[in-house]
């Protein structure tokens, strides 16, 4: 069976910033998406194996940077040698943790600029070229991943958005020129990430613990070069998530120790701190499709006073504990045909806010029209919303899937 | 002879009163054991179903929208607790979606919604069960079974619907205002313990929505409704849903229903 849906979209910028490529927009592109799913039939000794190959392409006429690109989103196997393990090898997306928007546990790579500029919520997520290996069992099920080539969060380089610059001390667009540098592809180098989850009554608990390298440029290797690196990370959290009593709705609450691990001391100016993140949420569905979430999310950075101590005139101000609240408004009308969102980060710390407004209308089985927007609000400009203020925009998309 | 006699009226006595007693059972069942009759018969037919259901949606245009899934279904014990998994074929946008809901009677169901495009496994709150499945006619109650204790259920009357006869149970939620209906009528088929048609009426009294069967057939000795419809009478919105193909007892396990089943659908049953 193959589906995909080809779409068109565009995204004006409200306050043409004309610190990046473009001055009147952020986004505009056609895509031509294809997927498809194969299930063999036989041989028999495959088919007791119960397998599935999925192949998911993009091609993408990128009128922003002038391009026409085809991208491989999704291209695996998967099999299960025993009736209580699955393989999953190649390109695919990766997912766990329990924060709506927020990742604690989740590791794997994020595309925030295609977040901000208006792209579907799908593009969010970057694939990972990796082995998946899940065990079940009636104790508890397990996930071990193997990511040996490094994929990083597509940065924000000022090309697209315009954004704070910590080597330049200022909001920059397309004069950046920092330059990113990955770990090797070695043996050694592969990012392992692994979880350890089952239920309880109705609560899941898992554990999670991870080994590669942090997703962002956290590092600074050269900064006359303005050369930034990858610095090593491993990962250690729990989460938890389930229904509250009498008050209905379900509640979920992750932690994560993120071991910075060539600065464990935290006197490396140059390479970002340990932290411990934690995370709270709640959602309740409420009559005529009405839902509400709300998170709370905190940031601890550990050595606190080695940061301090160490920190030099033109460092970027850090709190010990860097707070963020989100809200997620939800209504369907039209027999669910047409979806109102509201989705709002708000750092009471950072004095910086994301407004996230959307408007989703299905007109038919096959068509879709969105239209939403991206608003940033902030005291200071290095602060992670706040950097992006001049790069509110407005976006719509029209889809036809099929 | 007169021990005979007496023997006699003694025999006759008893078994009059069996008789009566009998007959009167059989005349006149109360209204809430037809109904557990019916949840059963419906909602928790045999052990385990695999079916493949089709639900066309129609607006008062008269613009449609189709939604084709494969529904896998487990029970622990008859009115008790059961397992549903559902997979989405159709429409193309959710397409490879899937859904899984542990029924526990008594208390909120576990909901949990598996979107493909980003790997996420959703947990679902489920406080309202009125809301409408997969934007169709059907809530998540209709399709999953309402609880027997939600209501108080009053036999009507007995009438005949077409060739079939039924029983009319008049059932009224115990907390009016809880739910948008303050009453449901229902025609329970006599033979079969199915639905042939349900009439429910808004919290002013006035009939809004009717539910008809329109298609029963017998799979493995067991009767189905195989196509049933609908209807929301202020709207004209309606939504048709036919079972293409059912199996029971085919094997389904409790292992099945957990976070690995949405992340991987299981190949033998979805297709």
């Amino acid at each position: 069976m193959i589906h995909g849906f080809a779409e068109v979209a565009s995204s004006p910028k409200f306050l043409g910033d004309e610190r990046t490529d473009k001055d009147e927009f952020n986004l505009l592109e056609e895509r031509f998406q294809l997927k498809a799913a194969y299930r063999p039939a036989k041989p028999e000794w495959l088919v007791s194996q119960n397998p599935e190959f999925f192949y998911k392409g993009d091609l993408l006429v990128d009128e922003y940077e002038e391009a026409v690109r085809y991208k491989i989103r999704e291209a695996y196997g998967l099999v299960s040698p025993f009736s209580w393990m699955d393989v999953k090898l190649g390109r695919q997306i990766l997912t766990w943790g329990t924060g709506d928007l927020l990742f604690i546990n989740d590791a794997f790579p994020k595309n925030y600029e295609s977040f901000f500029i208006g792209r579907d919520d799908e593009y969010l997520k970057v694939p990972s070229d990796a082995w998946k290996f899940s065990f079940a069992s009636h104790w508890a099920s397990a996930d071990l991943v193997l990511i040996p080539f490094f994929t990083p969060d597509v940065s924000i380089t000022g090309d697209r958005l315009s954004f704070y610059d910590n080597l330049l001390g200022r909001l920059v667009g397309e004069e950046s020129d920092r330059l990113l540098t990955e770990p090797s592809f070695q043996p050694n180098n592969t990012q392992i990430a692994g979880r350890l989850y089952r239920d309880f009554g109705a609560y899941e608990v898992a554990a999670h613990v991870f080994k590669g390298y942090f997703n962002q440029p956290k590092g600074i290797k050269n900064a006359d070069a303005k050369e930034l690196f990858y610095p090593k990370l491993a990962i250690y959290g729990a989460s938890i998530r389930g229904p509250v009593p009498f008050l209905g709705g379900i509640t979920s609450g992750e932690v994560g120790y993120l071991d910075s691990l060539e600065d464990r001391s935290g006197k490396n100016r140059l390479i970002e701190n340990a932290t411990v993140k934690y995370l709270v949420g709640y959602e309740r569905d409420f009559p005529k499709d009405l839902r509400l979430g709300v998170q709370y999310f905190a940031e601890q950075m550990l050595d606190f006073d080695e940061f301090k101590i160490n920190s030099q005139s033109g460092d970027i101000p850090r709190d010990q504990f860097r707070q963020l609240l989100t809200l997620r408004i939800t209504k369907l009308f039209w027999r669910q045909t047409l979806e109102a969102s509201f989705f709002t980060f708000y750092s009471p710390t950072d004095s910086d806010t994301h407004f996230r407004p959307r408007l989703t209308w299905q007109t038919s089985d096959h068509w879709k029209f969105t239209v939403g927007a991206n608003i940033f609000l902030g005291r200071h400009d290095w602060t992670e919303f706040g950097q992006l203020e001049d790069n509110d925009n407005l976006y719509m998309r029209l889809r036809y899937s099929f | 002879m007169k021990r005979f006699w007496l023997g006699l009226i003694l025999f006759l006595c008893f078994a009059s009163s069996e008789i009566v007693r009998s007959v009167y059972a059989q005349e006149s069942p109360d209204g809430k054991s037809v109904m557990n009759e019916m949840l059963t018969a419906y909602y928790y037919s045999r052990q385990d179903a695999k079916s493949e259901v089709f639900m066309r949606i129609v607006n008062r245009q008269g613009q449609t929208r189709e939604r084709r899934l494969i529904l896998l279904r487990l029970d622990e014990t008859d009115g008790g607790k059961q397992s549903y998994y559902i997979y989405f074929h159709e429409p193309p946008d959710v397409q490879g979606m899937s859904f899984l809901v542990l029924k526990h009677p008594g208390r909120d169901d576990d909901r949990w919604l598996y979107l493909p495009s980003i790997d996420l496994v959703k947990r679902i709150a489920t406080s309202d069960k009125r809301t409408s499945f997969a934007g169709s006619d059907f809530t998540y109650e209709d399709v999953s079974g309402r609880d027997l204790d939600e209501d108080d259920h009053e036999l009507l009357d007995e009438e005949s619907l077409g060739e079939r006869s039924t029983f009319v149970v008049k059932s009224t939620p115990k907390r009016f205002g809880e739910v948008e209906f303050s009453s449901r009528k229902f025609w329970i088929d006599k033979a079969t313990h199915l639905p042939l048609k349900v009439e429910h009426y808004d919290l002013k009294g006035m009939l809004y929505k009717v539910y008809e069967t329109s298609a029963i057939q017998t799979f493995q000795d067991t009767p189905t409704i195989t196509k049933a419809v609908m209807k929301d009478l202020g709207s004209g919105h309606e939504t048709e849903i036919t079972i293409k193909t059912i199996s029971y007892d085919v094997g389904i396990t409790s292992d099945l229903f957990q976070e690995r089943l949405l992340r991987r659908p299981p190949t033998k049953w979805i297709r």
